[in-house]
């Protein structure tokens, strides 16, 4: 174990000290933050601030509606027109995002009320207008000279109250709790940077193994320690680079995100379910870096990889192929059955337990036993490839000699 | 002198290839032994076998010295064949690496590698990139990080391949006073001139197998026969006529004429016969380096020598 411990330092220490890997420690949250930036420019050039409505109010109703748009916060400025239908076509014509609305007793009466438009008119105008009819729809009301009770029989209108057969002995209150979806969303997304960050550093583990062939330094390294020391040592290195770079990330993603999203981010992060979630991370890291280490040792060189080889570099992102599917129905059965498969499931069980309300702990449990089990048969697997393969010089090993290697 | 390693029956196969047919040799204290013999033979296997890089399929390997069973890497120094270093990083940082991997106090280790550097002429290389180098610097570095722990047994795996003569020199001078020191030194090689002048004893191997093992002046006499070499056209039958010659090979004008183990070079030649054309006449022993060749070609020269127990 403290061999283990020098070579992981040493791990650490090299490529703390490479250049290449420095500047790839900060163009990743840079590309991350500049990312975000980017999105953030496009929406708001799609999404222009404000919507100019002109109203010609022949109802004397033009402060109530101010009050409406206030109440709403819509992005919108009132002005008053005295502009007729008919007057309108030019302005209409050469305009950016302007409405006009006509209030008139003849409208008032038929119940519609004629809007025109721009072409140019931020999507959301039209749900935003609608939002209109209720005080309008009071004023219509009031004419009708009926008393308050039925006016207040009118205006509240018919509504269905569902409860399932699971909220029946809920109280009134936890129901009326918001859930803000930004809360549960934190902590998964938090382990999923982890995993991803990780076992993206835990790619370089292939990369070392093969390059410590490549530069001939395996039997001079061998003298001093096992191959299963070495193994673990470089494991446990390039964990720790891979959490150094989280950490790099975290300290530029997160003042950004506080600043960005009016969210106490920190918070909804220190909850007990984070704890969880991160070790599913770093058990996903454990498995693919046993497999990368093994492979790794079979390679004579990067560039010279077969399609073996090549193949089992893109199981971690056999996750990504199921993002789709998995968030669509986080209980469903693709989900289900990904959660045990031991490459998807580290991937597949931070988004399920993201998605989902209520956590299967049954199913968690099962699926973090079947994960476990296949690290620690990976680890011997890949121990007996290490074993073997770091030592063998000049060319790819094939599956056939892989599989051999095993079963010795 | 005490014995630090001996290997007994070291027996060991690849596929259906038997590398190793049972090699039995030792270390001892303060002397430098060699393992001879062509590519292929098992040199690198033997001493894989013994660094615990391989496991041999029959045998024991004992570490004397050394209490339990696993190896005491920490007092073993090995220089493999096949050997290279990180590329991207300073020479001092690897050096230091290697000495912490071998539990050497850090800031002895440093003070050596200066010296050691300044010895081998890298003085003031310790801060350049291992990329930088030349490949015989880079052999200079892994010399310096097999010996840099004071280690009690140093196995050098062919040191000498790839390097100048300045530096085979340089090389050989430090194995040689390491061994006054009294390091036990295990090395293989196949540059047999080199082996001549500084091992204390040698092992031949050929096909996995022990052909002559023993003191280095027991293999001289025992096995390096006076030769006479003669120039001129002379007619084989008569040249194997001769008393005491074992053989004869004839090539072009020139005869070599293998002689028995106990000839008494200069009453041999007063029996040469007379009428013999002699245009040029040699007479020395078999070299290392013939025995070498003549193994690896299998003309078995010396195989009615028979064996040589040391």
């Amino acid at each position: 174990m403290r061999n283990s411990m020098k070579i992981a330092k040493w791990e650490i220490k090299r490529n703390l000290k490479n250049k290449s890997f420095v500047i790839g420690l900060f163009l990743t949250p840079l590309l991350i933050l500049g990312f975000g930036f980017l999105g953030s420019l496009f929406d708001s050039d799609d999404e222009p601030a404000e919507t100019t409505v002109f109203v010609n109010d022949q109802l004397e109703s033009f402060d109530m509606l101010a009050q409406t748009v206030d109440q709403f916060e819509l992005d919108w400025v009132l002005n008053r027109t005295e502009l007729t239908e008919t007057d309108i076509q030019d302005e209409l014509e050469n305009g950016e995002n302007v409405a006009y609305i006509f209030l008139t007793p003849e409208a008032m009466e038929s119940g519609v009320i004629p809007v025109y438009t721009t072409d140019e008119i931020p999507s959301s105008f039209s749900a935003q207008v609608q939002l209109l009819s209720g005080p309008l729809q009071q004023i219509r009301i009031a004419q009708l000279d009926l008393t308050e009770e039925e006016i207040a029989i009118i205006s509240s209108g018919v509504v269905f109250e569902e409860t399932a057969a699971e909220d029946y002995g809920a109280t009134v209150e936890q129901s009326a709790v918001v859930e803000n979806p930004l809360e549960k969303l934190v902590p998964g997304i938090f382990a999923g940077i982890i995993l991803f960050a990780i076992v993206v550093t835990g790619m370089m583990i292939f990369q070392s193994a093969s390059q410590e062939k490549k530069d001939k330094i395996a039997e001079i390294i061998l003298s001093s320690v096992t191959p299963g020391e070495l193994m673990n040592g470089k494991i446990l290195g390039y964990f720790v680079l891979g959490i150094i770079q989280v950490l790099v990330l975290l300290i530029f993603v997160v003042p950004f995100a506080a600043i960005k999203i009016d969210e106490p981010v920190i918070e909804y992060l220190l909850v007990p379910e984070t704890l969880l979630l991160v070790l599913i991370a770093v058990l996903g890291y454990l498995l693919f870096a046993a497999i990368f280490v093994g492979i790794g040792a079979t390679m004579a060189d990067m560039s010279t990889s077969g399609n073996f080889q090549g193949l089992v570099m893109m199981l971690p992102f056999l996750s990504f192929v199921l993002i789709g599917p998995v968030l669509s129905s986080p209980d469903g059965i693709v989900a289900k059955v990904a959660s045990y498969v031991p490459f998807t499931s580290p991937g597949v069980l931070i988004m399920r337990l993201t998605a989902l309300d209520e956590w299967p702990w049954i199913e968690i449990i099962i699926a973090l036993a079947v994960l476990i089990i296949s690290i620690v048969l990976f680890m011997k697997l890949a121990g007996k490839i290490f074993k073997v393969g770091i030592l063998m010089y000049g060319k790819n090993a094939t599956p056939g000699e892989i599989w051999k290697w095993i079963r010795s | 002198m005490e014995v630090m390693l001996t290997v007994e029956g070291l027996k060991k196969s690849f596929k259906d290839k038997q590398a190793l047919k049972g090699i039995s040799f030792e270390v001892r204290k303060g002397e430098i032994m060699a393992i001879l013999g062509p590519n292929g033979a098992g040199k690198s296997t033997t001493i894989r076998n013994i660094m615990g890089i391989m496991y041999p399929d029959e045998g024991s390997i004992t570490f004397h010295n050394h209490q339990g069973k696993e190896i005491p890497r920490n007092k073993i120094g090995y220089l493999p064949e096949e050997r290279g270093l990180y590329k991207n990083v300073k020479v001092m940082d690897i050096l230091l690496y290697l000495a912490d991997l071998k539990d050497y106090p850090l800031d002895k280790a440093k003070e050596r590698i200066l010296m050691y550097l300044e010895k081998f002429d890298l003085a003031g290389k310790e801060k350049v990139s291992v990329e930088e180098l030349s490949k015989g610097m880079g052999q200079k570095v892994q010399f310096i990080g097999s010996i840099l722990h004071e280690p009690e047994l140093l196995i050098l795996d062919e040191p000498f391949s790839g390097l100048d003569p300045v530096s085979q020199e340089l090389f050989k001078d430090e194995i040689r006073s390491l061994a006054d020191k009294g390091t036990a030194i295990l090395l293989s090689s196949h540059q047999m001139n080199l082996v001549e002048e500084m091992c204390d004893r040698l092992f031949m191997i050929q096909n996995g197998q022990k052909v002559i093992y023993g003191t280095l002046d027991e293999v001289k006499t025992k096995y390096a026969n006076f030769k006479c070499t003669i120039r001129g056209k002379n007619n084989l039958s008569e040249l194997e006529s001769i008393p005491q010659v074992q053989r004869v090979e004839d090539k072009d004008e020139t005869s070599i004429l293998y002689l028995d183990q106990d000839v008494e070079p200069t009453s041999w030649l007063k029996s040469l016969p007379e009428h013999l054309n002699i245009s040029e006449l040699k007479i020395n022993r078999i070299s290392l380096h013939e025995i070498f060749i003549d193994i690896a070609t299998n003309k078995n020269l010396i195989q009615e020598a028979g064996d040589l127990d040391a």
